[in-house]
């Protein structure tokens, strides 16, 4: 039966419902809590750091997220770890948990479509995620004012603007996971395994796999073969384009991602920084792997429950 | 019959230069011998006259030494190793050395006094007579000759010229040096063979001495000659010569960008015009100057010209680089170096030229992402229902 009308109607609704959720729910200040904390200790030891040994770096507000002091890892492994964790808080129970409540039906029976509830969902989600980010952004930028003392230049603060949207970004990859395993399995509990195995088989033992898999099926005639390989299989997982995209982002002496001949470094001037397009560029493909990923992810979803039976 | 011909010639060569030489002088006697029987003498000097005293096959005997004929005031002394003798006796076929030292007052008149030297002995007699003048010293005379007085060269060459000293006085001298250069170049004597710098070097009398005179020009000199006067002097007696530089102009290049930016930017694979200006900072016209580059490995640097005709003194011309980054560059900063040589001259640049990688991946990228968006449109628009 074919639709009536913008599926977009209730969107809003739906929107501000969950969003409101999201925001007093006892999860969500639980986790924003052990985000502050953890990302306020990391920034902290890095300040330390920076204040003990940094010299003169033209990119000193940068290292507020770069630099690691033991046995603190620094603020973007932290949120490397993290973010997924949140995300995955947020949408395990996106739809199984109303289902399991019976009031999905109840929902639906109102002027509200589908799409604007899968929609509104994400969205909410999303902004829940990008909001709690942005408040860390500020806080870290605020910390790092008042510690290092020095103020931010215009490159720093478009780059550490722009990782703020990646991190938001790689955060929707996790949600619109977590959301299309709400819709496949009925029981929170395992939608909520099942995520978080996948993203700790991703997160830790698929870049530890990736190398032996590319030298099993790859040829090893050329070295360089398998090594290239390796990282396109890496780059499967979100979090290594994550800390890719970083990389790039927030060492703006990083020239290249992947690996490199030697005859293509002859001539070249180490260490000099790259312009913040250039750096972009390097990271884009990685960019737009996070961005497609989250699309095709909750398309996938969304695909699937639309086809779904809903009783109540 | 032949070969016994030339054995008795070659005898006659051999012996008789041995007969010549064993065949004793043809003279007979006594006698007293000077290389220089009249002499002058400044008054208040002592003068010393080597003598001998002959003896030509005549048994020895022993003969009495007297001077005579010496004027008051004046001291005539016979000396003999060293020591005033009175008597000699030299053997047959045989000499004596002896010495007359005569000490002559500062007020002795001028004019010619004639000293008779006699050696007396039992059977024969010698006698000398010694014409000694009073004169006045001779005046100091220098005479200065460089050996090769012009040369040629660049403005960075030094010249080094040779010059004889020569000191026609009685006496030793202390010579002074100087030359007289144009403004800015440097001069330095030094020994012929030595860096030691000089400036006065002694000369014996009569002899003659050879030192070198170095010219430095100032670099920035134009081409053109440039005289040098050298003057040595001692005493009252002074002499000059005149030599000369012929500095031939030396064309100096010099390569940067256009106002001096020593960086540019290029994109991977794409060629990208830069703007080089060559500079002739020299004093004379650089010709036929070629222009080449190097880049890192898989880049293409050419030159527009690649070669330029002429460059006038303090003047610059202005070619495009253009510089090919290979398509494998990753982005970032390279650092290209490009010359400029003109027969001998080169002037060598480093530019720093930032690779931009194509943006054709970026947006490749936003396709992908627009892909996406369509996907999902087109997954509400067929699976959307109520």
């Amino acid at each position: 039966m074919r639709r009536e009308g913008s599926p977009w109607r209730g969107l809003s609704v739906v929107f501000v419902k969950e969003l409101s959720d999201h925001l007093t729910s006892a999860r969500m200040l639980v986790l924003g809590a052990l985000v502050v904390l953890t990302a306020g200790a990391a920034v902290y030891a890095a300040i330390q750091q920076i204040k003990d040994v940094s010299a003169e770096d033209p990119f000193l507000f940068l290292r507020l997220f770069t630099v690691s002091r033991e046995p603190l890892p620094s603020f973007v492994s932290f949120l490397a770890f993290l973010v997924p964790l949140m995300a995955i808080g947020l949408g395990f129970d996106a739809i199984n948990g109303e289902h399991n409540r019976r009031t999905l039906s109840r929902i639906l029976s109102q002027p509200i479509y589908r799409d604007a509830l899968l929609f509104g969902k994400f969205l909410a989600g999303l902004s829940t995620l990008a909001i709690s980010m942005i408040a860390l952004w500020l806080l870290v930028i605020g910390i790092g004012l008042w510690a290092i003392g020095v103020p931010p230049q215009a490159e720093e603060m478009s780059r550490s603007f722009i990782f703020l949207l990646v991190t938001i970004a790689y955060g929707g990859v996790w949600l619109a996971l977590a959301i299309l395993f709400s819709i496949v399995f009925r029981s929170a509990a395992t939608a909520a395994l099942v995520t978080l195995g996948l993203w700790l088989f991703l997160t830790v033992i698929w870049p530890a796999l990736a190398p032996g898999i590319a030298q099993l099926v790859l040829p090893a005639d050329d070295p360089a073969v398998p090594l290239i390989g390796a990282q396109v299989l890496a780059r499967f997982s979100p979090s290594t384009l994550f800390g890719e995209t970083v990389l790039a982002l927030l060492n703006p002496s990083t020239r290249t991602l992947g690996p490199i001949y030697l005859s293509q470094m002859q001539g070249a001037v180490m260490g000099a920084p790259l312009p913040l397009t250039e750096s972009v560029m390097i990271a884009w493909p990685q960019i737009v792997g996070l961005v497609a990923g989250t699309i095709v992810l909750f398309v996938i979803g969304y695909v699937i429950f639309q086809r779904q039976e809903v009783r109540a | 019959m032949r070969s016994a011909l030339i054995a008795a010639l070659s005898w006659l060569a051999l012996v008789a230069p041995a007969v010549a030489q064993d065949k004793a002088p043809d003279v007979k006697g006594l006698f007293l011998l000077t290389d220089y029987p009249a002499v002058s003498v400044r008054p208040g000097n002592t003068a010393t006259i080597n003598l001998k005293l002959q003896n030509y096959a005549l048994p020895p005997e022993r003969l009495t030494l007297s001077v005579s004929g010496v004027p008051s005031g004046w001291t005539a002394t016979l000396m003999g190793g060293g020591q005033p003798v009175a008597a000699a006796m030299p053997a047959t076929n045989a000499n004596v050395p002896l010495e007359l030292r005569l000490d002559v007052p500062k007020d002795a008149p001028m004019g010619t006094q004639t000293l008779t030297l006699e050696a007396k002995g039992p059977s024969a007699t010698a006698t000398l007579p010694l014409n000694v003048t009073l004169a006045k010293e001779l005046p100091a005379k220098l005479t200065l000759t460089p050996l090769l007085p012009e040369l040629r060269g660049s403005s960075r060459s030094s010249f080094e010229y040779q010059l004889g000293i020569k000191n026609d006085s009685g006496k030793k001298l202390l010579v002074s040096l100087a030359a007289q250069a144009p403004q800015n170049f440097d001069t330095t004597f030094t020994e012929q063979y030595g860096s030691q710098e000089l400036t006065a070097v002694p000369v014996d009398a009569g002899q003659s001495k050879d030192v070198k005179l170095k010219v430095t020009p100032p670099t920035t000199v134009g081409a053109g000659k440039y005289p040098v006067t050298v003057r040595v002097a001692a005493e009252d007696a002074t002499a000059t010569a005149q030599v000369a530089l012929e500095i031939t102009g030396q064309p100096k290049l010099d390569i940067s960008g256009r106002e001096g930016l020593l960086s540019a930017r290029a994109t991977a694979g794409v060629e990208t015009s830069i703007p080089i200006i060559v500079t002739n900072t020299g004093t004379a016209p650089a010709e036929n100057v070629e222009l080449s580059g190097s880049g890192p490995s898989g880049w293409k640097v050419t030159f527009e010209p690649k070669t330029i005709d002429r460059i006038a003194p303090r003047a610059n011309r202005e070619v495009q680089a253009l510089v090919t980054p290979t398509e494998k560059a990753i982005a970032g900063d390279y650092v290209t170096s490009m010359s400029a040589s003109a027969r001998g001259e080169s002037a060598n640049q480093t530019f720093r030229i930032a690779v931009a990688t194509s943006t054709l991946w970026g947006i490749a990228g936003v396709g992908i992402i627009g892909i996406a968006l369509l996907i999902m449109v087109g997954a509400v628009a067929w699976f959307g229902r109520r």
